[in-house]
């Protein structure tokens, strides 16, 4: 009985000597990570190498690399990433403009600045939810303020979302929308960082204002666009609240997004195994994506410091 | 030692005695908790609240019934979540009828043909309901209304039970009294197209789609004209119908008229050898979904999008933007609520229209609505019992009646005989007209796949990028493709 108390004791101390006490601490982020985070994924990675469907009985079989053959040859999931990366590049585009145009505004100082900024930043906080939920009001030809709006100019209401091209820009916008303030954050945090006396050294040599951006402004705010650029391609990338409360991918499939599919394949459908291949593709694009990014930082912090 | 044995086997006796007893009072009295998945609306809100007041379990138990109420747009995706996750969460689902092949092919629905063949009262039951219903809500494999019929029982052989109807709906036509009995109005349509101006319940019995149509193209109105003597403040439609891209609030529209024209979806209850291409894409089937959208540019701008979904064809009419709607009668309760519509103190129901044949009757034939309740396989046999003790409660015809009372419907044939029914809710008598023409859609686990696809190709057609045949056609190659993949076509 001494012996084992003598033991336990010896285990507790040797678990809490001071060069353990870091590993210990940790211990249960870790064990609470692989649970619900490491295992979900290498189950999921594992199951995509099956036929397995959540809505069946039958035993899955393993079919190798089938499942990502068929994703990969598939015309439709093409189709969407072509969509998605539509949407990708005009929202992003879209916010880029917009927030560099904001930031500079707010760059400046103007009375009621901080209370516009506010307004001007409520966007981002909001959920995709209600953002989704408001467009889609808003945008509604019956009662919506828009089709209200142009209405007094035609006599006709407007229906934005019966065309492709309409539905894509009415997804685009409410985008950008959301995301065009995180964008003008981040420039803004660029553009007050630049030291005043380049400006009043450029004025004194009388440098034109296109000029005096690209000399004294751009390096300043480059690194930080490239992030907004890289942050908002990766998420828009995954676009899915949006588009499926506005348009459910609509008109047919013209707004459905990678992210949609995933969903209607995996949820809806019960493609299990085969949503499982599909969503290891576009993690593995995130993955890539996220990587030109850090290298990208990773030569500019290099070439700072040089 | 031999009076130690006798001893010992007394005390064993009579410790057994004790415990049986003492087990069986606790069988007798159990608290039973039945936790139900259920579509958050009037119709199970009522049974909620009715079971609360009024039942008493006939096996004396203390039973609850938890109702776990999850807003419609996604009761599809949390029952199937709650399913396939294993969590054995629920004892009873309210289900829509297609949803049976997948989750019963998974495990998840409990097979009752055993039990309903061994209980009188729901023998009962089954023989009292109606046999469309029979054939949607509870068949699995699916067996057609004519199929149950020729087998002439109330349980078919070979044939599996599922579930039974806790809210059979149909659609039914919502119109607006103050504008169809407007006498200047009346005259003005029959001056037009010399034809009766629907009014009366009657006069919708005569109404066809080419009716519809004319009353969509009358009824259409700019901002400042006169409707009805008052100048109109808003745009305003005669017409409206479900037109959404959504789950499948384009098909249940869509297929009446595949239906009524002689067309036909794909027959599952003739697999293997019943084919989808040249029967989905069937000339008669493109005439009918042609038929179809040939009256949707009479409808709100909002049907152009793709968007109409039955919610928002209820909105639109109960913000009196639209003079008629056809809808589910399960969406009727809020149109005469004066806390949500405007139009509530206007509104009258009638049948749905449909398609004239050539003696001069009218073909409804529609696709069914509503939902049954289900059990599911992991219930102890306790309850299962006091499930379906739930079961003859909710359709027991006092309960029925009540529930109709309350925003809710019936499927059973005797009660929609009573004679206090026609009167307890406004849009009963076009209930009862319209049940007798319901059919259903696919109920085999492919369903949703198909279904998506199917209002994926309709809402092209719907938004004017493709033809009504285009989309047919291309429905017909992907059913076919994937049928034939899983051995549902041979």
């Amino acid at each position: 009985m001494a012996s084992t108390t003598r033991s336990n004791g010896g285990l507790w101390a040797r678990l809490t000597a001071p060069k353990n006490r870091g590993p210990l601490l940790v211990a249960p982020a870790i064990i609470v990570l692989f649970v619900m985070n490491i295992f979900p994924l290498l189950w999921s990675f594992g199951l995509s190498f099956f036929n397995y469907r959540a809505n069946r009985l039958k035993v899955p079989e393993f079919v190798g690399f089938k499942n990502f053959e068929r994703v990969l040859t598939d015309e439709k999931i093409w189709d969407r990433f072509q969509t998605t990366a539509i949407i990708v590049a005009s929202s992003v585009t879209l916010q880029l403009i917009i927030g560099f145009a904001l930031a500079m505004l707010f760059a400046k100082h103007f009375p009621m600045r901080r209370i516009i900024m506010m307004l001007v930043l409520t966007p981002m906080m909001l959920s995709f939810v209600s953002v989704g939920v408001f467009f889609k009001l808003y945008y509604e030809p019956t009662f919506g303020l828009l089709s209200y709006f142009i209405n007094f100019f035609t006599t006709e209401p407007f229906v934005l979302l019966s065309s492709s091209t309409g539905a894509l820009a009415g997804i685009v916008i409410a985008d950008a929308w959301m995301w065009s303030p995180f964008v003008m954050l981040l420039v803004l945090a660029g553009l007050v960082s630049v030291p005043k006396y380049l400006y009043e050294a450029a004025e004194i040599d009388r440098v034109s204002p296109w000029r005096r951006f690209i000399t004294i402004t751009f390096p300043y705010i480059k690194s930080l666009l490239l992030l907004a650029i890289l942050f908002r391609t990766i998420e828009t990338f995954k676009i899915f609240d949006i588009i499926y409360i506005i348009t459910e991918g609509g008109p047919g499939s013209s707004t459905e997004s990678i992210a949609v599919n995933i969903y209607r394949m995996a949820f809806q459908n019960f493609r299990t195994s085969r949503s499982g291949a599909l969503a290891y593709i576009i993690l593995f694009i995130v993955i890539v994506l996220t990587n030109l990014y850090l290298y990208s930082v990773n030569r500019r912090a290099a070439e700072e410091d040089l | 030692m031999k009076l130690s044995r006798i001893h010992k086997q007394t005390l064993t006796a009579c410790a057994t005695a004790v415990l049986a007893t003492g087990l069986s009072t606790q069988t007798y009295a159990a608290d039973v908790t039945i936790t139900m998945a259920a579509p958050d609306w009037p119709p199970t809100r009522f049974m909620k609240e009715h079971f609360d007041k009024t039942y008493k379990s006939p096996a004396g138990h203390n039973t609850t019934l938890e109702m776990d109420f999850i807003p419609w747009p996604s009761f599809y995706e949390r029952v199937a979540a709650s399913l396939t996750s294993g969590e054995q969460k629920y004892q009873m689902i309210v289900t829509d009828s297609q949803w049976l092949g997948s989750f019963v092919e998974g495990g998840y629905y409990m097979d009752l043909t055993e039990e309903i063949k061994a209980d009188p009262e729901l023998m009962a039951i089954m023989e009292d309901l109606h046999p469309a219903l029979v054939s949607a809500y509870s068949t699995y494999p699916h067996k057609s209304r004519e199929q149950l019929e020729a087998a002439g029982t109330a349980i078919a052989p070979d044939t599996q039970y599922y579930g039974f109807p806790q809210f059979p709906d149909t659609y039914v036509t919502f119109y607006r009294e103050d504008i169809f009995c407007h006498e200047g109005e009346g005259a003005a349509f029959k001056a037009k197209y010399d034809a009766t101006f629907p009014c009366t319940y009657e006069d919708w019995q005569d109404v066809d789609w080419e009716r519809y149509a004319q009353i969509g193209e009358f009824l259409k109105r700019k901002k400042g004209e006169m409707l009805a003597g008052e100048t109109l403040e808003d745009d305003f439609y005669g017409i409206s119908y479900q037109a959404g891209k959504g789950y499948d609030f384009s098909s249940m529209q869509a297929n009446a008229f595949i239906w009524q024209h002689g067309g036909s979806i794909w027959d599952e209850t003739k697999a293997p050898e019943g084919q989808a291409e040249g029967v989905v894409n069937s000339e008669a089937s493109v005439k009918g979904f042609e038929h179809y959208l040939s009256m949707i540019p009479h409808m709100p701008p909002v049907a152009k999008t793709g968007q109409m979904d039955i919610f928002v064809t209820q909105e639109l009419y109960m913000q009196g933007k639209v003079a008629t709607t056809i809808d589910w009668v399960g969406l009727g309760e809020p149109v005469l609520d004066p806390k949500t519509s405007k139009v509530h103190d206007k509104s009258a129901f009638g049948p749905a229209p449909g398609l004239r044949k050539e003696d001069g009757s009218i073909d409804r034939t529609g696709n069914i609505g509503g939902q049954p309740f289900v059990l599911t396989t992991w219930n102890s046999d306790e309850i299962v019992k006091e499930a379906l003790n739930v079961v003859k409660w909710w359709l027991a015809p006092d309960t029925q009646l009540e529930a109709v009372a309350n925003g809710g419907q019936s499927g059973l044939k005797s009660v929609m005989a009573d004679p206090t029914y026609n009167d307890l809710r406004p849009w009963n008598r076009a209930h009862v007209e319209m049940i007798d023409w319901q059919k259903d859609v696919w109920h085999i686990p492919l369903f949703f796949e198909m279904l998506t696809q199917q209002q994926e190709e309709f809402d092209k057609a719907i938004t004017g990028q493709q033809s009504a045949k285009e989309a047919l056609d291309a429905v017909a190659e992907f059913q076919q493709e994937l049928l034939e993949d899983d051995g549902f076509i041979e």
